[in-house]
Order: C-alpha cells, then sequence, then structure tokens
C-alpha cells in the first residue's frame, strides 16, 4: 500500500511556472529594498524596544480576577484581555511594576495536549535520542553538511515567506544565498552565502506570516513528533511543506517511504547537535507542560515581533 | 603669574568638584554591556582552567560558577519580578526561602548544561536601554549549525550592574517561571509552592 502522502502534482510545470514568476518578481523587489529610502539597512526601530518589553504601569482593580479559578489549569480566557503591566503595592505603599503577564495562549484540550506531550517525551528519550547518540559517531563535518543541505531545502520557504511579509530585504538576502549556496555550495554543502557573501539566514516561517497578519495562535496544540504549536502554526507547518522542494518531486521519482526517509534523517541528524537541550530544559522546569507552552509562546510573540520589522 | 595660577587652580578643582557631582552613578558602575561581558568571561576562564580538568575537579568547577553568579546576578530582584504580584503573598520569610530554593533550582539546572559547554563562540553585540535604570545587553551563543540569542536584563543597584533576567530565543526566564508557580499558586497555598521547590532542590 504505497499512498503517497506527498502530493504528486500532475501539473509540475505550472508550478514550476509559479515558482519562477516569483523569483522574477523578488528580483526586483531587491534592488528597490537595496536603496536606503526602501528599507533602512539598519532599521532603528526593531533595535529600540518597540513593544515595551517592561510594560510601564498599570492600575490593576481587576487584580483579583486575575487569578484563574482554581478549577481549570487552561490560561488565557479573560484574563488575555489584561495588559501586560501589573502594579505591585508594598507594605510600605511604595508601588513598583513589574511585567507579569507574558503572552498567552488558551489551552481547551490540555488534556489531550498532555497526553502528546508525555508521548513524545518517551519518543524523544526511547527513540530519538539514543539513534541521534548512535548517529553522532559519524564525523562532525559530515553532519553539518548534511544540516546544509536540508537547511537549503527550506530556503524556497523562507523566501516566499519574508515575501509575504513585505521584508523584501530578508526576501532578497534569502534568495541570493539559496542561489550561492545551491550553485556555489552545490545544492547546499557549504554556506556559501555566508563564508563567500556574508549574509545570515533569514529565518521565515508560515505560521509567523500568518501571524504578521494579526491572526492569533487559536488554541495551543502539542502535536505528535512536531511537538509544541498552535492552530495557525499548525496550518503554519503545512503551508511551510508545500513551499518544500521536495514536496513536488513525483511520486515515481521518490516513494512516501523514501521521503518520509529522507524526513525522518533530517530529524535525526538535527537531533544529533542538539543532544542533551531538551534534558536540561526539563530538569530546570517545575512544570514541564507548563513551561514548554509559555516558551512556544514567548519564542512565537518573538518570531511574529520580528516579521513586523525590517 | 603665580595668583593667576592659583585661581586658575582652584577653578579648576571646582570644575573637577562639579562634574563629579553631576556625574550619574551609573558611569562609577560601568557599563551594563561590560558588567556582564566581564562576568561571562570570568565563568570561561573557570571552564577553560587546564588546572580544572576531568571530573574531579567539577566540583571545585561548580563552587566557582556559583561564586561568580552570586556577583552576576540580583536573584532577590529576579524573584520579586517571577513571582510579581504574587510575591506579596509570601511573608517575609518565605520570601527569603524562596529567593535561596529558586536560586538553587537555577543553580542545578544550568550549571550542568554550562559544564557541558565546548567550544560555542559568544559574541556580545550591544545594550538596549529599557527602562531609567534597566538595560538589556544582547549576545549570542554560535554553535555548530545555529546562533542562540542571549539576552540579559541588568538593574543597576548599589553601584553596579546586576543581571535579573536572562532572554533566550525570545524566552523569557522570569516569565517562563513565573507561568509555572501561578498555575501552583491559583490553587495552592504559597506554602506548599515552597514545599514544592524543596522538593525539586532536593532539601
Amino acid at each position: 500500500m504505497n499512498i503517497s502522502k506527498i502530493e504528486t502534482i500532475k501539473n509540475n510545470r505550472s508550478l514550476k511556472i509559479i515558482l519562477l514568476g516569483f523569483i522574477l518578481l523578488l528580483c526586483p523587489a531587491y534592488l528597490l529594498a537595496d536603496t536606503p529610502e526602501a528599507v533602512p539597512d539598519n532599521p532603528a526601530k526593531s533595535e529600540s524596544p518597540a513593544t515595551p518589553v517592561v510594560p510601564l504601569i498599570h492600575s490593576a482593580p481587576d487584580e483579583v480576577a486575575q487569578n484563574p479559578p482554581a478549577s481549570t489549569p487552561v490560561e488565557g480566557g479573560p484574563e488575555r484581555e489584561t495588559t501586560e503591566g501589573r502594579m505591585i503595592v508594598g507594605d510600605s505603599g511604595i508601588s513598583e511594576s513589574y511585567d507579569d503577564e507574558g503572552p498567552q495562549i488558551q489551552d481547551p484540550f490540555a488534556p489531550t495536549n498532555k497526553v502528546m506531550f508525555n508521548f513524545n517525551d518517551k519518543l524523544y528519550f526511547r527513540v530519538l535520542k539514543p539513534v541521534a547518540q548512535g548517529y553522532s559517531r559519524l564525523p562532525e563535518d559530515l553532519r553539518v553538511i548534511f544540516s546544509n543541505i536540508y537547511d537549503n531545502l527550506w530556503a524556497p520557504s523562507r523566501i516566499l515567506n519574508n515575501l509575504m511579509q513585505l521584508r523584501l530585504k530578508a526576501a532578497g538576502n534569502e534568495l541570493i544565498r539559496f542561489a550561492a549556496n545551491t550553485f556555489i555550495g552545490v545544492g547546499g554543502i557549504g554556506d556559501a552565502g555566508k563564508d563567500v557573501f556574508g549574509i545570515h539566514k533569514q529565518e521565515a516561517d508560515f505560521g509567523q506570516t500568518l501571524g504578521r497578519y494579526g491572526l492569533d495562535h487559536g488554541f495551543y496544540l502539542v502535536l505528535p513528533l512536531f511537538g509544541p504549536s498552535s492552530l495557525r502554526d499548525g496550518v503554519g507547518l503545512v503551508g511551510d511543506r508545500f513551499m518544500h522542494p521536495l514536496t513536488y518531486v513525483s511520486s515515481s521519482d521518490l516513494t512516501f517511504w523514501q521521503a518520509a526517509g529522507i524526513s525522518a534523517h533530517e530529524v535525526v541528524n538535527d537531533a544529533s547537535f542538539k543532544i542533551g537541550d531538551y534534558e536540561s530544559f526539563k530538569d530546570a522546569a517545575i512544570d514541564p507542560y507548563v513551561s514548554m507552552r509559555d516558551a512556544f509562546v514567548q519564542n512565537r510573540k518573538k518570531k511574529v515581533d520580528e516579521s513586523k520589522h525590517q | 603669574m603665580i595668583i593667576e595660577n592659583k585661581a586658575m587652580k582652584k577653578y579648576l578643582m571646582l570644575m573637577i568638584f562639579i562634574l563629579w557631582l553631576v556625574m550619574p552613578a551609573a558611569a562609577f558602575a560601568g557599563l551594563p554591556l561590560d558588567t556582564v561581558k566581564g562576568h561571562a568571561d570570568q565563568v570561561l576562564d573557570v571552564l577553560r582552567d587546564p588546572s580544572l580538568k576531568g571530573e574531579a575537579a567539577k566540583k571545585t568547577k561548580k563552587e566557582k560558577l556559583r561564586a561568580i553568579s552570586e556577583k552576576m546576578f540580583d536573584f532577590t530582584e529576579l524573584s520579586k519580578r517571577t513571582l510579581a504580584q504574587n510575591w506579596n503573598k509570601l511573608n517575609p520569610a518565605q520570601q527569603q526561602e524562596f529567593t535561596e530554593l529558586y536560586k538553587t533550582i537555577l543553580g542545578d539546572a544550568y550549571n550542568d548544561k554550562i559544564l557541558a559547554y565546548t567550544d560555542e563562540k559568544i559574541t556580545f553585540s550591544k545594550e538596549v536601554p529599557l527602562t531609567e535604570k534597566t538595560v538589556e545587553v544582547r549576545s549570542s551563543v554560535l554553535r555548530k549549525t545555529s546562533e542562540v540569542p542571549i539576552y540579559y536584563r541588568v538593574i543597576l543597584k548599589d553601584g553596579s550592574w546586576k543581571v535579573y533576567d536572562v532572554v533566550v530565543e525570545g524566552v523569557s526566564l522570569s516569565s517562563n517561571y513565573r507561568s509555572q508557580f501561578k498555575e501552583i499558586l491559583a490553587n495552592k497555598p504559597p506554602e506548599s509552592l515552597i514545599e514544592t521547590l524543596r522538593k525539586k532542590a532536593g532539601k
């Protein structure tokens, strides 16, 4: 039963034309972006804390309402409306302001999410970690080459997302990087974009693009294998997959299992550089589930904030 | 001539005195970036010390790291900001114990991580003012296949810049713990939070 999950797009040619169109569109965009008035080279606004990181004092009449009801571990809901800053009134009557509320997310499916969290946890310790440890006996240089190749395959997604986020310079940089890595770096073996042109990777993904245009997370989702996500970012993952070149390789050239094997290798290769990260995250946490959910929301907020600048 | 010189001297002394008065205390504390970088360098020195090699020296290393972190961090400020409005639900004794336990837990969790440090490159890029008394010092750790931005938030206290929060890839340490503690404090009294921390700290 050779179900091809990776859709064979019959109209391969038309897709190529669309992609080419995008790339052609991009070239003038980059030239435009390079002129200082279009995009300031070093946008000061992205450096200045545009969003108040330490918010100012807000009066907090709803301080009591602030604490969620005892029974629900669900965050968000009515709290989402509250401002980030809180006022602390000490015994002395001196008030100090601390940033209290970080970004929040609703978690109506907490029970199933927790099951998935535990599943992923076991998957890591029982499968991914041992495999990655064995795998990491391969020379590091070789693993870095694989990492570069896989990373290069995500470049189209980064280019298109940067473009959709109107980060023209970043999109142009990613395009040059993609071209340099593909042709000079021979399919992305080396990071020629960085080594030759000094261009750093400009991360961008579809979940971020959706966030850029005001779409909220919806609710928290722990996906099997993929880990912490949300309704929005789950859609983002699918979107990014559609911008991945391997999606468009016909199933006669690459069977489902071959494609899955490549993806699995990508995951293992990536994990071989990060053994110990998850362990120390878990060691540091008092409640790993809550800690991971919060880290996810904070990290994604930063990504979305970043997509609005440059 | 001599009188003139004396007058000049007086004038100069006065100028220096006025300058000394108006110079902000921050100037004496040094620059936030230099302060954080200085502490980070001390940590690296300990890690790279050839006389502290192997498992046997691990304890000595941890002791040294602990001493540096005491100078580098303001754990009381970190604790206050972590608990935010819940801080005042703790009585002074509980506040003190909370701070100590929190420090121990963070130390245990991150010392192992730091000791596993190999050859990643750390660069300090810039400082961004947050408020009058707080500054964000930005650094990044270059790993084999990725770059991790680490921002230290520092506050000016008693003439020196102390770290009160660390933000890794946009994730604030204090906010992350706050979300965890908040769930505990929503249902239980402060004492049970402290009991949870005692267990975690192994005390």
